[in-house]
């Protein structure tokens, strides 16, 4: 195709002779330019393999690769013009209802045939991004939509007033002094007087305080048979034809119009070069029949009123409707005016202006009648060309029930192709009105919803972004050969390669842990140990500066929140650590309960600030006195014991504590030190058999040790009782968020219980699966693990009461067998906390 | 060392090695970007009628709330000032910075206006606070777990809009 600059892809290819340029969505009907503004789908080619394109409104470059789409075969002979022909009585209006139901087996062949031709456009699925998609944000005092005459004025009103206007439009002509243009169609107004602009390849996000919605007037088609012939056109095609590429529309026209704007055409036509062999003025003129006839689906001639005329253009248009949808999307009124047979805007939120035929500001038009088919029997007579929707689907939703616009809506998909309702919304609620014999008011409008024009799904979705937390160590992990995983948003080391063997390196010498993730938090000030007893079932206040305990989070409903360790660093500051998913939830909780009582205790989230690693290994000691001065002897650094050293250079703070039942040590240090201290650990380990290891490991080391994951061991209902942690329940506490609940737990007795469990013959049972009680579900596996260390295949379950007893034999669903385990109430590793305490 | 003393980075002895979380991402970064994130950050707590920030810069959160932004000299010094009369944790080493120039490329960022600046809001969807220098220059704060992803960002944003 050759073209000349400012030529759209439509205007090229009209200019070569092209006449087709789609297929109908349905019938698949040969479709020709109706508007070509943009407006509705006739123009829709497959451009570079991006489908759905108007091309009436995209410029022409060079090198384009244009292909017509929903074509089986080719824009002049498709295949499936056939359900033209002879589909009607098959698929009438919401058959895919009613039929290919039965036989249900050959549904999967119904299917695939329904999804190869359903749709507008197919998406290469190979393709990949091709396209680079930016979002940016903009403000503005005033942003005028629509770059006509009224915009344009309004834009300079406002200027002039000193505010900052910015005017969008699809094609803003020259500069505006004291105004910004911008190139590019606004796709709805939402709430903050959020406008987004569609101008390509970057959506602008506009923030304005006033909005002036000056998008104009949208000629209305005329509905009669054969509206949707090739050479049917709406006068805004004429004018763009003829006035911007001087293109001839066609040979010999008609014009039929009920406003002045339609009828001007007739005039440009003839300067084009085109015989008008009539203009019929429908203000003056009472036409009750229209028929455009055709040949190949290109219009011929044309009957008024049984009159027929030869030509290959026939213009019309039933005048036009204000563009209010973006009114409406801001929350504006839109009432029927019956005088002039149009929808126009009433009220308006108060930073919201219409200007010019937005608002209603249009000349003198007929009413035009629903449809122009009288008695006669002519061919199909589209409501909607996008869906394909005739008067006859409209009729026959009604006669069905579907009384209500929003119904039919739905029924006949009529205003839901990609015009959203440009061209069809009006002359269906026409008809709408005409065949419940009523008014229009009373059948109202449906809903106007973003976006107003077609808006590429690359754009909406901007750059991919996908915020990852990492650690301070996490480069380090990398290049260790770490496969990480996402926990949360965190990105952590599943493992390094084994597993299994890591967490018998944990056992046997020393393993090292980057346990960054946790969530931090200083709870400080005089009413911080009172918060806290406040906040947990067991006790911080005795706690002496210095000690840890465990601490688990109920909600007011006694159910599991979270879990982790307090210390308590001096009389009035405790650090707290949280679950790793769990820092954002306990912070808003803690600073919740902290308005609601009013103390005087500030918490600070120092997740991110602290780095935190963890050595646990029989030669966890030993590194230790390698890494600090401090005397880490048992007797002088306890189990559960708190204390601040410098670690090779950094400040820390190291905590005594084993959650995978080593002896260990967690050291807790400045992030930006992350890298600086892992190396030291390792190179400093590394006699000592230090070794990485990953989230797998210390699940599987956890659950030796029978130590519950929040979220996988509990739910939402779980509590500290039922989860046979009642020794962490201090009932004879004055209060605290959920005692009532748990104590009502303790005098109803308990429903299920969590408990350890191995298996009889080594089988790992699926975390999730069932327990069985006499043939029926009675609990379900939390964790299962194969233990290395114990020879065994272990787990944790929640059972019923009766079944909560050490030895007792429990069934699992494993494979659709069932295979036996015993229940364990102990850690099934160093139950006595050797390990940890040595 | 006191009980709070692990949180400060600048207690660390000269051969403790710091880095900074957009080292990586900022390696190849063009032009008109530059990583701040080597700054005192004190958030201070209290009755802040009679903060002055002893002549660092006071970023006002909440009437209670405020980040103290300063040289990583005088983190100590300003401190203990601040101690004397309000809660100051020291949170230099959770927070990580860039500058970057370019209102534009901002605008590519955050939905924050950069004409009502400091402002806490997201940046990438990640909530920072975002200071303007002058005309066309700003920085940005955000935590420092999320350092090197958004400084993907910012570096993908600024060669979207040609920078290489």
């Amino acid at each position: 195709v050759t073209g000349f600059e400012g030529d759209s892809i439509a205007s090229a290819l009209f200019g070569e002779g092209q006449r087709i340029f789609s297929r109908s969505f349905k019938y698949h009907r040969p479709r020709g330019l109706l508007c070509c503004r943009g407006a509705c789908p006739n123009c829709m080619v497959r451009v570079d393999g991006v489908p759905n394109v108007r091309s009436c409104v995209t410029p022409l470059r060079e090198g384009q690769r244009v292909e017509a789409q929903n074509v089986w075969g080719s824009l002049d002979f498709d295949f499936l013009s056939v359900t033209d022909k002879f589909g009607g009585p098959f698929t009438p209006v919401g058959f895919y209802y009613r039929t290919m139901i039965r036989p249900r087996r050959a549904w999967p062949l119904y299917e695939k045939f329904l999804r190869s031709v359903a749709g507008l456009g197919k998406v290469d699925e190979h393709r990949g991004r091709t396209q680079r998609y930016d979002v940016e944000h903009r403000r503005a005092e005033v942003l005028v939509i629509g770059g006509g005459r009224a915009g344009l004025e309004a834009a300079r009103r406002h200027a002039a007033e000193g505010r900052h206007a910015v005017l969008v439009d699809p094609d803003p002509d020259g500069e505006e002094p004291g105004v910004e243009l911008v190139r590019g169609t606004a796709i709805g107004i939402y709430e903050g007087g959020l406008v987004p602009v569609d101008s390509g390849t970057v959506l602008y996000r506009f923030r304005a305080e006033r909005v002036v919605v000056a998008a104009g007037g949208i000629e209305q088609p005329l509905v009669f048979p054969g509206n949707d012939l090739v050479g049917v056109m709406l006068p805004s095609a004429v004018r763009r034809l003829v006035g911007r590429w001087s293109l001839k529309p066609g040979t010999r026209a008609v014009v039929v119009s009920a406003d002045d704007r339609g009828l001007d055409t007739a005039a440009l036509l003839e300067r084009a070069g085109t015989q008008v062999a009539g203009a019929i003025d429908l203000r003056a003129s009472r036409v009750r029949q229209i028929a455009a006839k055709g040949r190949g689906g290109r219009l011929h001639s044309v009957e008024l009123d049984g009159r027929k005329v030869d030509c290959d253009l026939l213009v019309t248009s039933g005048g036009r409707q204000p563009a209010y949808a973006l009114l409406a999307h801001a929350g504006g009124r839109v009432e029927y005016d019956h005088a002039r047979g149009i929808f126009v805007p009433t009220e308006l939120p108060k930073n919201v202006e219409a200007v010019g035929a937005a608002a209603g500001e249009l000349g003198e038009a007929a009413v035009p009648a629903a449809t122009y088919n009288g008695a006669a029997k002519g061919g199909k007579c589209f409501v909607c060309i996008c869906e394909d929707v005739t008067d006859k689907d409209i009729k026959r939703a009604i006669a069905e029930g579907f009384d209500s616009i929003e119904l039919a809506k739905r029924y006949t998909t009529v205003t839901m192709g990609p015009c959203q309702g440009k061209l069809c919304h009006l002359p269906s609620i026409r008809l709408y009105a005409r065949e419940n014999e009523t008014d229009e008011a009373s059948i109202g409008t449906t809903t106007a919803r973003q976006p107003w024009q077609p808006v590429e799904l690359g754009l909406l979705a901007g750059r991919a972004q996908e915020p990852a937390q990492r650690t301070s160590i996490h480069h380090r992990h990398k290049e260790l050969g770490a496969r990480m995983m996402w926990t949360g948003s965190w990105r952590r080391p599943h493992s390094y390669g084994d597993p299994g063997a890591e967490a018998k390196n944990v056992h046997d010498s020393l393993g090292v842990i980057d346990v960054s993730t946790l969530g931090k938090l200083v709870v400080g000030g005089p009413d911080a140990a009172a918060f806290l007893e406040r906040l947990y079932p067991n006790r911080f206040g005795d706690m002496k500066p210095g000690r840890i305990r465990y601490g688990v989070l109920g909600s007011d409903a006694g159910r599991i929140m979270d879990d982790g360790t307090i210390a308590r660093l001096a009389d009035d500051d405790y650090y707290v650590t949280t679950t790793s998913t769990g820092a954002g939830a306990v912070l808003e909780w803690f600073e919740w309960w902290n308005a609601v009582w009013g103390m005087e205790v500030r918490i600070v989230n120092v997740t991110g600030a602290v780095a935190a690693v963890n050595v646990a290994g029989p030669n966890a000691r030993e590194l230790m006195t390698r890494l600090t001065d401090l005397d880490v002897s048992n007797e002088a650094f306890g189990y559960l014991d708190a204390k601040h050293a410098q670690v090779v250079g950094v400040p820390a703070l190291i905590l005594r504590i084993g959650f995978v039942g080593e002896l260990g040590y967690e050291i807790h240090f400045p992030s930006p030190y992350g890298e600086h201290l892992w190396d030291a650990v390792l190179e400093q380990g590394a006699e000592l058999g230090a070794q990485p290891f990953g989230l797998e490991p210390q699940r599987i080391l956890r659950l030796e040790k029978m130590h519950i994951l929040i979220g996988q061991d509990t739910d939402s209902e779980s509590n500290a009782f039922e989860a046979s942690m009642p020794w962490i329940v201090k009932l004879d506490k004055e209060d605290f968020v959920g005692k009532w609940s748990l104590e009502h737990v303790q005098e109803r007795g308990f429903r299920e219980q969590l408990v350890g469990f191995e298996m009889a013959n080594g089988v790992v049972p699926p975390e999730g699966g069932q327990i069985v009680v006499g043939g029926r579900p009675g609990g379900r596996v939390t964790s299962s693990r194969w233990s290395a260390q114990l020879g065994k295949a272990i787990g944790m379950a929640w059972v019923p009461p009766d079944l909560a007893e050490d030895g007792a034999e429990i069934a699992i669903k494993v494979d659709g067998g069932v295979e036996k385990a015993r229940v364990r109430l102990r850690a099934f590793f160093d139950p006595d906390g050797e390990h940890l305490r040595s | 060392l006191t009980h709070l003393d692990f949180l400060s980075p600048d207690l660390a002895a000269p051969d403790a090695v710091w880095r900074s979380p957009l080292e990586r991402a900022l390696a190849h970064a063009p032009d008109g970007i530059a990583d701040v994130s080597r700054t005192g950050v004190l958030e201070v707590r209290g009755d802040l009628s009679g903060l002055d920030g002893d002549g660092c810069e006071v970023v006002r959160l909440t009437a209670e709330r405020a980040l103290v932004l300063c040289d990583w000299q005088r983190v100590r010094n300003t401190h203990a000032k601040l101690r004397q009369q309000f809660r100051v944790t020291d949170l230099s080493a959770g927070w990580a910075g860039l500058s970057l120039r370019g209102e534009a490329v901002l605008r590519r960022l955050t939905d924050l206006d950069p004409a009502a600046l400091p402002a806490v809001g997201a940046v990438a969807h990640v909530q920072a606070l975002v200071l303007r220098d002058d005309e066309e220059t700003f920085r940005l704060f955000f935590p420092q777990e999320y350092g090197h992803y958004v400084a993907e960002v910012v570096v993908d944003a600024m060669k979207g809009m040609g920078a290489s």
